[in-house]
């Protein structure tokens, strides 16, 4: 169960990392391009969101400012910072290694072990 | 991710919490408004989508507090947070809160004084340099005594100069000298001192020079000021290194001036009182001849690095055989055979000497204090537990809400903690009155080498002791809360009996506790009292009422006759006979319980048994009415008379221990002794009375054998211990002493001047500020167990109110209540107190070298303390009884 939860975390971390890697969003807006990309595919829960922005920003991968909102409205607006594209980078290497890697496994054949 | 960044999140989110708060509040919204404007997009009405929006989303503040969590300020947050709280708890209880207070500021500050005691006497560093490289050096007569005795003059030069172990050697003796010149004559306390002893010690004079070797020879007049006679004697005047001050009446040209902390001889060391001036040695050439007699000198060394306590003592022993070999050659010269004349010697910290003995007594004081604060923690966390027991629901409430059960048991800590720092708080205010009153009685054997203040080491120790303190009297209802299912409080209607067994144990085991920690305390307290009684009433063998005492000590030079000194201390004695209000005068070389020389002496015709082969004996030589005076009975035979004079059979009187010790069973009258071993040559004495058996040393110490002999039969002493006995008030008569010494001689200094009351209740302080303080301690557990026996009972007898009135309606007798309550207090009492016997039993024996004639089983006293538990216990047992007996079963069957 903690694995789960803790593999479930990193990737929403990696998720919001890449949505804001497009351009400055606010929360909502990040949930909403996260499910415009993965054409409704991820069911997010919005509320968990938000530690999670807060845990990047603690961080220093993304920064935050206030704007106004397409519906005229005072939204907060985060930013990907240097630090968090490289950290993007990374997490996005690591984990197109360990798909490969897990794919790999999982498409052993019997007469190739 | 850079720690800027971090510094930067943490700063402004500690230092701009609230605008986060309320960034946060808006965030939220905006993204559950717009979420709503999407679904209403969608067709559905407003009020619809934002309940579907909030159901979307979640739990607002559950994500609230995970966004601060983080922003990892969350747990200094809560902290305010559950501080503030608990300031608001201790706010709405005054009452709880003040006793609580008070209770451990009364143990806190009470062990802080006594720390900083411990921590200025046992545990600071003596005052001088390097001082664990310093040790004394003893020399050991084996013939005489398994004791070790301090140094005979002339060895100092030998130790120095046959050891291998010490860096440097230094000596002194303990003086005294009469002060002279412009202002009234005075006595001072000095150290005649070898030239290096100060750089044995490592210490520098504040001012001028130490001696030099030359002027440790004798005949030097040089002298060194300690700081204190500087600034009382010659206000601290800048020009007075090349002044010179009269001692014995010769001037002494002052070369130095130690600082102010330097406080030397230490007690411990021989005589330990603190010089007022320092000479140098300077030996006489009869005091160098004085081979293996007089053992009078202090010896310090200073071990060279890394020799260890082995080692000397293995050099030592070398080193005594060298100093033998001398006193031998020295007796071979003088014809007089040394015979089986053994000498060694041993060396010990200088450290052990001086604190070695306060040892047990403070570190009992500390254990007793702690056992102070024991019971005041217990009684904290009974009325924490108890106070916990009306906080179910406020708990239950906060469970439901989300709170996490380790955020409840942090908020008891954070209770605790807060208690335990206002009442440390309290305790440190109390200690500085604690300490100051603390030093003001403090006897005059503990050495004050440091000034006994509450410096950082006591803080420390009492910030740590606070800590602990509040993690002890916290832990347990935090861990009770933590643990206790609160559900059915909340379904109860109000104030119902859910305390539970488990409960309910726990307090009656903190009772348990309490009452077996205080009957420990008061044992201990017990035992000492009835010692300080067992040495109030020991006789000392003096009467001490309407006795009066001064020393005179006659300047050498002027004084160098004997014929001088004898019509001296006659003149004087008749003088002081003759005036009105003195019943009797006399003199002696030494007083009651002051301590004295041991003498070693030869009956004839005794046969000493094996073992320790020299007979050893306090002797004093008296002038005038000395035994008289001082109410020594008269047993046997007769008092000196003025018949008894040089040229008469010389005569002695003996005290009754020794009398029965050599003479059972005969008639001492006409027995002979001599001074000195079988061998020696010294005259016969012929016993003409036996007197009483007198304390020399303290109260408590055995009695030694003593003898008396008239001054006329010797070469006059020059000092002397006045004694005159008076009708009235004994403080009255030491102006007749004035008036009579200085119509003789203006210039003589008078010291020591006292009643043998005042010297009675001298020896027994250190006995009465031991007690005092046990007892206070005693006192206060004793208070402490009724309030939490009394605490526990009514609240018990509130939380039963109901249960009684059941009892009642239903028949029960209102004693029958009353018996129940009183009953449970007892029962619970009662297993303290025998858990507390047992661990007194247990305990005592660690008392044993501060008792007196008192075992440490007393029966007695144990049964004292024993019922005066349970009266406290009926007592503190009785209030809550009779309300319970009270309850009126109506009202108590309808309140429910």
């Amino acid at each position: 169960m903690d694995k789960q939860l803790d593999l479930l975390q990193g990737t929403l971390d990696m998720l919001i990392l890449k949505a804001v890697s497009l351009g400055p969003l606010h929360g909502y807006g990040i949930l909403l391009r996260i499910q415009q990309i993965s054409k409704d595919r991820l069911e997010i829960q919005q509320g968990s969101l938000y530690p999670a922005l807060y845990r990047l920003e603690h961080q220093g991968w993304i920064a935050s400012e206030w704007g106004e909102s397409e519906n005229n409205r005072r939204a907060k607006y985060y930013r990907l910072t240097a630090a968090g594209k490289r950290r993007l980078l990374a997490e996005a290497e690591n984990w197109n290694r360990m798909a490969d890697v897990i794919a790999g496994i999982l498409g052993t054949k019997p007469e190739e072990v | 991710m850079t720690l800027w960044s971090r510094i930067r999140s943490w700063a402004r989110t500690t230092l701009r919490r609230s605008r986060m708060e309320s960034e946060m509040d808006a965030e939220l919204r905006f993204h559950i408004e717009t979420r709503a404007e999407d679904l209403m997009r969608g067709g559905v009405s407003l009020e619809e989508a934002m309940r579907r929006a909030r159901i979307e989303f979640g739990g607002v503040e559950r994500v609230k507090e995970e966004s601060r969590e983080a922003r990892s300020v969350h747990v200094f947050d809560e902290l305010i947070q559950d501080l503030r709280y608990g300031a608001r708890v201790f706010r709405k209880s005054p009452g709880f809160t003040a006793v609580a207070v008070l209770t451990l500021a009364l143990g806190m500050g009470a062990n802080t004084a006594i720390f900083s005691v411990v921590n200025a006497v046992l545990l600071s560093p003596l005052p001088y340099s390097n001082p664990d490289r310093l040790v004394l050096v003893k020399e050991v007569l084996p013939n005489a005594s398994p004791d070790p005795f301090n140094v005979s003059g002339p060895d100092i030069v030998e130790i120095k100069k046959l050891n291998h172990v010490f860096e440097d050697v230094g000596g002194f003796r303990v003086w005294t000298y009469e002060l002279s010149g412009k202002s009234e004559p005075q006595r001072v306390t000095a150290d005649r001192i070898s030239s290096n002893l100060f750089d044995v010690l490592g210490l520098q004079p504040l001012a001028g020079r130490v001696f030099s070797p030359q002027e440790e020879q004798f005949g030097h007049q040089v002298v060194i000021l300690s700081y204190g006679l500087w600034q009382r004697q010659f206000g601290g005047r800048q020009d007075i290194l090349g002044q010179t001050v009269n001692l014995d009446r010769k001037p002494y040209a002052i070369v130095g001036v130690m600082p102010r902390s330097f406080v030397f001889p230490l007690p411990g060391m021989l005589q330990g009182v603190a010089a007022d001036v320092w000479v140098p040695l300077g030996l006489s050439k009869e005091e160098l001849a004085d081979f293996g007699d007089n053992f009078s000198y202090t010896v310090v060394g200073r071990l060279r690095p890394g020799i260890q306590q082995g080692q000397v003592n293995a050099d030592l022993q070398l080193v005594a055989q060298g100093v033998l070999d001398i006193y031998k050659q020295w007796a071979r010269d003088a014809n007089m055979p040394l015979g089986d004349f053994r000498l060694g010697m041993v060396s010990m910290p200088l450290r052990d000497e001086v604190t070695g003995p306060l040892k047990p007594m403070l570190l009992m004081l500390l254990g007793a204090v702690g056992f102070v604060l024991l019971i005041a923690c217990v009684n904290v966390a009974n009325l924490l537990m108890m106070r916990s027991l009306g906080r179910q629901k406020e708990m239950a409430v906060r469970l439901a809400m989300g709170a996490g059960r380790f955020r409840l048991l942090r908020q008891f800590l954070v209770e605790g903690m807060l208690l335990a720092f206002l009442g440390g708080g309290l305790g440190l205010a109390l200690a500085v009155w604690f300490k100051d009153a603390l030093v003001a009685r403090m006897p005059a054997n503990i050495p004050q080498f440091h000034a006994i203040e509450l410096d950082w080491i006591v803080l420390v120790f009492s910030f740590l002791l606070v800590t602990l303190a509040g993690l002890a009297f916290s832990a347990l209802p935090a861990l009770w809360a933590s643990r206790t299912d609160f559900g059915p409080s909340l379904q109860e209607s109000g104030r119902g009996n859910s305390q539970g067994p488990d409960h309910r144990r726990v307090r009656a085991t903190f009772v348990i506790v309490e009452v077996a920690l205080s009957v420990m305390l008061l044992v201990g307290a017990g035992l000492l009292v009835r010692s300080f009684q067992r040495v109030l009433s020991t006789n000392p063998g003096f009467r001490s009422e309407h006795v009066l005492t001064a020393s005179i000590d006659l300047p050498p030079d002027e004084y160098s006759q004997d014929e001088r000194v004898a019509s001296f201390y006659k003149q004087l004695m008749d003088k002081l006979r003759q005036t009105p209000g003195i019943a009797a005068a006399g003199g002696s070389t030494d007083l009651p319980l002051l301590g004295g020389w041991t003498h070693a002496f030869t009956v004839e015709g005794y046969q000493a048994p094996p073992g320790p082969e020299l007979s050893l004996c306090n002797h004093s030589v008296i002038y005038g009415d000395y035994l008289q005076t001082m109410g020594i009975p008269l047993l046997r035979g007769r008092y000196f008379t003025e018949l008894d004079g040089p040229k008469s059979t010389h005569v002695l009187i003996v005290s009754e221990s020794l009398a029965k010790k050599y003479w059972l069973g005969q008639d001492p009258l006409g027995k002979r002794l001599k001074w000195g071993p079988p061998e020696s040559t010294d005259p016969w004495l012929t016993v003409v009375g036996v007197v009483g058996d007198v304390k020399q040393g303290l109260l408590e110490t055995a009695t030694d054998a003593h003898t008396y002999e008239p001054y006329v039969q010797l070469g006059a002493p020059l000092s002397l211990r006045v004694a005159v006995r008076g009708l009235g008030d004994a403080g009255a008569l030491a102006a007749d002493i004035r008036v009579a010494t200085w119509s003789l001689d203006r210039q003589l200094a008078l010291g020591s001047i006292r009643t043998m009351d005042q010297v009675i209740s001298r020896s027994t302080e250190g006995r009465r500020f031991v007690l005092s303080l046990v007892g206070s301690f005693g006192a206060l557990a004793l208070l402490l167990a009724g309030v939490g026996i009394y605490a526990v009972l009514a609240y018990s007898v509130t939380r039963r109110t109901h249960e009684l009135g059941v009892r009642m309606a239903l028949g029960a007798r209102r004693g029958d209540v009353f018996g129940v309550v009183l009953g449970q207090g007892l029962r619970v009492s009662m297993i303290g107190i025998v858990i507390g016997v047992v661990g007194a039993l247990g305990l005592t024996r660690f008392l044993q070298s501060l008792l007196y004639e008192v075992q440490p089983t007393d029966p007695p006293t144990f049964l004292v303390v024993l019922l005066l538990l349970v009266s406290v216990s009926v007592a503190a047992s009785y209030l809550p009884a009779r309300r319970a007996m009270r309850v009126d079963p109506m009202v108590a069957l309808r309140y429910e």
